[in-house]
């Protein structure tokens, strides 16, 4: 009687399974929103319907088990299944409204870009200072006195960290430095918090603005002290290509 | 062995699974509240703005929220004695009370603690409002007090080096110190005259919040340890001063249940009639 339904219950179910679980385990995935996984389990729902319609026998036999079902034609452990889907119906349909009408007590959500684009004078530079090993030892060097409060050991967690929200980036982080250029951090270092533009909002970094304070030839030899220390090369346009 | 299909309830069983999942994927993970934001819930009777220590604070919601010193700006500092600050709050939809908790070995005059607000819809940096290089930001509204002083500010800013006080004194606060804690409570009312000045809280709405604290001890030198910019921060968090209850989402529940019910009456009936 409700063979016909097993399979495409048993297809969302899978289809569930994957977005949930298998995902978010890809390589560079992440975890889908919950919104996400219901738009695309409606989808399915929808091609399930469209599917089960395309003849007049098929559509018989995808809604009949449903109509006998709510018209209680099957009895036994069917009714008592049914007098549950009848009440289960209504409640959940009171329960998405409460939802919705609800004031959240959630704070607003914030959007924000955590690698803005930069200005269009910070596209692209190269780094013009000579990567020697005096060079490299120098910008760490600085890194250390200006740098490592907040972000450490490279790993984002300096004494000075605890406070501040985002937390200071981890250079280790193959998401951070590693998939950026040498330009790109040239201009979050020189222009800093400040610097950021209208979708770096809420502008909760602390980062200073080194300009005020170190040359633009040491602001590249911390660059390179910190690809070094992070044990990450930066991108280049060869690779991104 | 044969298997024994039992026809017409494994469909069912894989209906209801259906309408859980979908129920589930709905469904949003519990928010942590009381480490992002600080509630203030609506009293009636007198609210406890002069007097950090009454009882009434202890039915207050209590967030805790971390430290850390002050390295935006030059002159910055790197080690702070408060390593966090227990916020609360309350309001009586009239006034709006903040008290501010955190530990300081010693009491000391130059001790001092401060809110800080964005004003109007204008977003602004943390610090001080600092100006944005790419976009306009808005000014910040600093509700300051300090020990020997006795009494709050309210002060201005839009950027580093230009904190004022307003021509306007709206802010009161009280301090105290007791075994190594420091009490501060904040007040004003939840909105004022001055918008272009002052943050108007409008209840069941969020506003951003910073806090900063001084310890003021006093160094061989003969200066505060913190002082200036010099000072333990943390950057924008949320509050809220809570609405008056709302009832109607219940109402608006109760009415969808009733028509879902309908609608299932009227769609057996037909389906029975039809059948």
């Amino acid at each position: 009687m409700g063979g016909v339904l097993v399979r495409p219950v048993i297809l969302t179910v899978c289809i569930y399974l994957f977005l949930k679980f298998i995902v978010p385990n890809l390589p560079h995935s992440a975890p889908l929103p919950s919104s996400l996984i219901f738009l695309y389990l409606m989808l399915t729902t929808a091609g399930i319907v469209i599917f089960a319609t395309l003849s007049g026998a098929s559509k018989d036999a995808f809604f009949g088990p449903i109509l006998r079902f709510l018209t209680g034609e099957g009895g036994g452990a069917l009714s008592s299944a049914r007098y549950l889907v009848l009440a289960l119906f209504p409640l959940l349909v009171g329960w998405q409204t409460y939802g919705s009408t609800a004031s959240s007590d959630a704070p607003p959500g914030e959007n924000r870009t955590i690698h803005p684009a930069p200005p269009g004078e910070y596209t692209g530079l190269s780094n013009p200072v000579p990567k020697t090993l005096d060079n490299i030892n120098y910008g760490k060097g600085l890194y250390a006195s200006r740098c490592s409060p907040c972000h450490g050991n490279f790993d984002g967690k300096g004494f000075a960290a605890a406070g501040f929200t985002p937390p200071p980036a981890n250079f280790k982080d193959p998401t951070t430095i590693a998939m950026l250029q040498e330009s790109y951090l040239f201009w979050r270092i020189k222009k800093g918090g400040v610097g950021l533009p209208v979708e770096g909002m809420p502008w909760k970094t602390a980062m200073p603005r080194w300009e005020l304070e170190m040359s633009d030839e040491d602001i590249w030899k911390v660059i390179m002290g910190e690809y070094d220390g992070a044990g990450q090369k930066p991108r280049t346009w060869d690779e991104s290509e | 062995m044969a298997r024994v299909r039992r026809p017409g309830t494994s469909w069912w069983v894989g209906a209801v699974g259906l309408v859980g999942l979908c129920v589930a994927a709905q469904v949003q993970p519990a928010y942590s509240q009381q480490s992002v934001s600080v509630r203030a819930a609506l009293v009636k009777g007198s609210l406890p703005a002069d007097d950090p220590t009454a009882a009434a604070w202890a039915t207050a919601a209590v967030s805790e929220f971390p430290m850390s010193p002050q390295v935006h700006w030059p002159v910055r500092i790197t080690d702070v004695t408060a390593k966090s600050v227990k916020v609360r709050g309350l309001h009586d939809g009239t006034t709006v009370a903040i008290m501010v908790e955190y530990t300081d070995p010693s009491e000391d005059p130059d001790d001092a603690a401060a809110l800080e607000f964005m004003v109007g819809d204008t977003k602004a940096h943390f610090a001080h409002g600092q100006p944005m290089a790419q976009v306009e930001g808005g000014p910040v509204n600093i509700w300051y007090w300090k020990n020997k002083d006795g009494k709050g500010a309210d002060l201005g800013a839009k950027g580093f080096g230009t904190l004022k006080p307003h021509g306007h004194q709206d802010v009161k606060a009280k301090g105290v110190y007791q075994g190594g804690v420091w009490k501060v409570v904040f007040s004003r009312t939840l909105n004022t005259e001055h918008v272009a000045e002052d943050t108007q809280f409008q209840p069941g709405q969020f506003a951003s919040i910073a806090f900063a604290v001084w310890d003021g001890k006093k160094m061989e030198t003969g200066q505060p340890k913190e002082k200036g910019s010099e000072k333990a921060i943390s950057s924008w968090w949320y509050f809220r001063a809570d609405a008056p209850p709302d009832y109607s989402p219940y109402m608006y529940a109760l009415l969808a249940v009733a028509l879902a019910l309908g609608f299932e009456l009227v769609l057996v009936r037909r389906l029975k009639k039809g059948s």
